[in-house]
């Protein structure tokens, strides 16, 4: 006999059912599956079909739902899929999406937490390399749908006057990121694209990347610190005058001198990092 | 012809990331494409500028997979504000998702969970798949599902529970061909019975596709050639609705684009023969 149950509770019980990371009896029979329908109803739920039984026919999609999860995570982070290897990634899958299951009507930010995520998940060995290939892999997500954004011309450059530099403050493009890095995330990613190449080791090691897009291309810049510094009080917003004024104040802890400050110059501006100029113009301006 | 006059596109098949640049290079002779909204409504990057050519210079349908249309949780109105900006931007022929639901109580999924057919799920949907034609100010088109369970609260077939949901909420429908072989097979009734039951004007698309027969049961795996059932089923189709917008759906395992294309140009084979064109008589003759 069919169990009498509203459309709500029915959803409800096959939702929990569905996303539980154990075996089908244990999904059947855990707590909030079991507050909707309890196991021994099954049968009045889920009609059997000519080759498979109740639970058969549900654990399909329960086995789909991990399986699916574990496809789009591994779009995102194939690097960390690949540090982990098969069983540990689905292993990280079956936690995240149990700490942080999709809210979203697109996949395309199921990741979002990973980062934050693998700083707590239990049992994972190399968790500061796998936290900062994590916050790469982010990142590249994040340039690659973030919204198109003109470059900086040549021409609006040139329509500074040379006394309004100071006050300048340059603004990124959108599909721009900073990244502080503690170990080689970035020399790990690269060595994947190459056939043969080996991986670096997941040892502590500094390094500083700018994650940005160029022809709708998702790119990798690594920079010195002195660069990564300056280039980070640029994105927050100094002025020209306040972010080189810093970096000089610095110059005698590095080599940032000012013919270094134009080379830097001059490559961001030559990949497009930039959008707009402004300050200069109007004194209460803030990009 | 359908009840709306949407027009039969012709033969077409799914815009998919590793064809993109075959499709921007060689521009094939693709009658129409099918676009996943999903995977354009969030971004400003690569896929959004190559869906923007691709509408440019060939027709669009949308098709979604997570409007959740069952769900007894609200409908997501952010949702259906970017898919009809999608669609305008597109300029989309119709927009599509399935009938199913993906989740509740705020999660998704990411599956076309099935339904129990019965008076409160037909009521439940129908009320909902008419609020969102009017925020899309256009015919919602639902997708019979593939189905791996059956409701024992059902009180009714899934065709019985389309048509009566396509009449009472005025939506069009998409028709999976293959869809109705998988679940048929899973559930044991007569396909044809399912094909010639659905309310023929009202079918405005169609989807044939591969699947994965695992022996106890059929996955609908979009991932193989259509076995020749699925395009005798589809034959038997376009007998009743005429020639309708035809899609190929292939999104695991994805071939070259040309081998794609060549399988859904085998529905030809299958569509109605055009009527011929009028002979003209000359006056006085």
């Amino acid at each position: 006999m069919a169990l009498e149950a509203p459309l709500s509770r029915v959803q409800r019980w096959m939702q929990e059912v569905v996303v539980h990371p154990g075996s089908i009896d244990e999904a059947l029979a855990s707590k909030a599956a079991r507050a909707e329908v309890p196991p021994e109803r099954l049968g009045d739920v889920v009609l059997p079909s000519r080759t498979l039984a109740p639970a058969q026919r549900v654990e399909i999609y329960q086995r789909m739902y991990l399986l699916r999860m574990e496809e789009a995570l591994g779009i995102d982070y194939p690097a960390l899929q690949h540090f982990l290897g098969p069983r540990g990634f689905r292993d990280l899958v079956r936690g995240y999406v149990a700490s942080f299951p999709s809210r979203s009507y697109t996949l395309n930010r199921l990741g979002d937490h990973v980062p934050a995520f693998v700083l707590t998940a239990s049992g994972l060995r190399h968790r500061g390399f796998c936290h900062d290939l994590a916050r790469l892999e982010l990142a590249m997500t994040e340039v690659f749908d973030e919204v198109e954004t003109p470059t900086l011309s040549a021409e609006t450059v040139a329509a500074v006057p040379a006394e309004a530099w100071a006050a300048a403050r340059l603004r990124p493009i959108a599909a721009f990121r900073l990244l502080a890095l503690r170990y080689p995330a970035n020399a790990y990613l690269q060595s994947l694209r190459r056939r043969g190449h080996r991986h670096p080791r997941p040892l502590r090691k500094d390094g500083w990347l700018a994650v940005y897009r160029r022809n709708y291309g998702v790119r990798r810049l690594e920079l010195s610190h002195p660069a990564y510094r300056l280039l980070s009080e640029l994105a927050a917003g100094a002025s020209l005058g306040e972010a080189v004024t810093a970096a000089a104040r610095r110059r005698s802890r590095s080599a940032a001198g000012q013919t270094q400050l134009y080379r830097w110059f001059r490559e961001w501006m030559g990949k497009g990092l930039f959008q707009g100029i402004g300050g200069w113009e109007h004194p209460g301006f803030e990009p | 012809m359908n009840r709306w006059n949407l027009p039969d596109l012709g033969i077409g098949v799914g815009l998919r990331t590793v064809h993109f640049g075959h499709i921007l290079s060689r521009r094939p002779a693709v009658d129409w494409f099918e676009v996943l909204s999903e995977n354009f409504m969030d971004t400003g990057g690569h896929p959004r500028w190559v869906l923007d050519q691709v509408a440019e210079r060939y027709p669009i349908a949308l098709h979604g997979v997570s409007m959740s249309i069952g769900s007894t949780d609200p409908l997501d109105r952010e949702y259906l504000r970017k898919l009809k900006s999608l669609a305008t931007r597109t300029r989309a022929h119709w927009v599509s998702d399935h009938l199913c639901w993906t989740g509740v109580a705020g999660r998704n999924v990411h599956d076309l969970l099935p339904m129990p057919y019965n008076e409160e799920a037909l009521r439940h949907t129908a009320a909902r798949v008419r609020q969102v034609s009017e925020i899309l100010e256009r015919p919602l088109v639902l997708e019979n599902p593939s189905s791996y369970v059956e409701f024992a609260s059902s009180t009714m077939t899934e065709w019985d529970f389309l048509s009566r949901l396509a009449q009472e909420a005025d939506c069009g429908l998409l028709l999976d061909v293959n869809n109705v072989y998988v679940s048929s097979f899973n559930h044991g009734f007569d396909p044809r019975t399912y094909i010639d039951s659905v309310p023929a004007d009202r079918v405005v698309q169609y989807h044939v596709a591969g699947h994965t027969n695992k022996g106890t049961h059929i996955l609908d795996s979009h991932s193989d050639h259509a076995v020749a059932e699925v395009w005798e089923l589809f034959r038997r189709s376009c007998r009743r609705t005429g020639n309708v917008s035809t899609l190929y759906e292939w999104d695991e395992d994805i071939p070259d684009f040309d081998v794609l294309h060549t399988e859904a140009l085998k529905a030809r084979a299958y569509r109605e023969e055009p009527a011929a064109p009028p002979v003209r008589v000359a006056r006085g003759a």
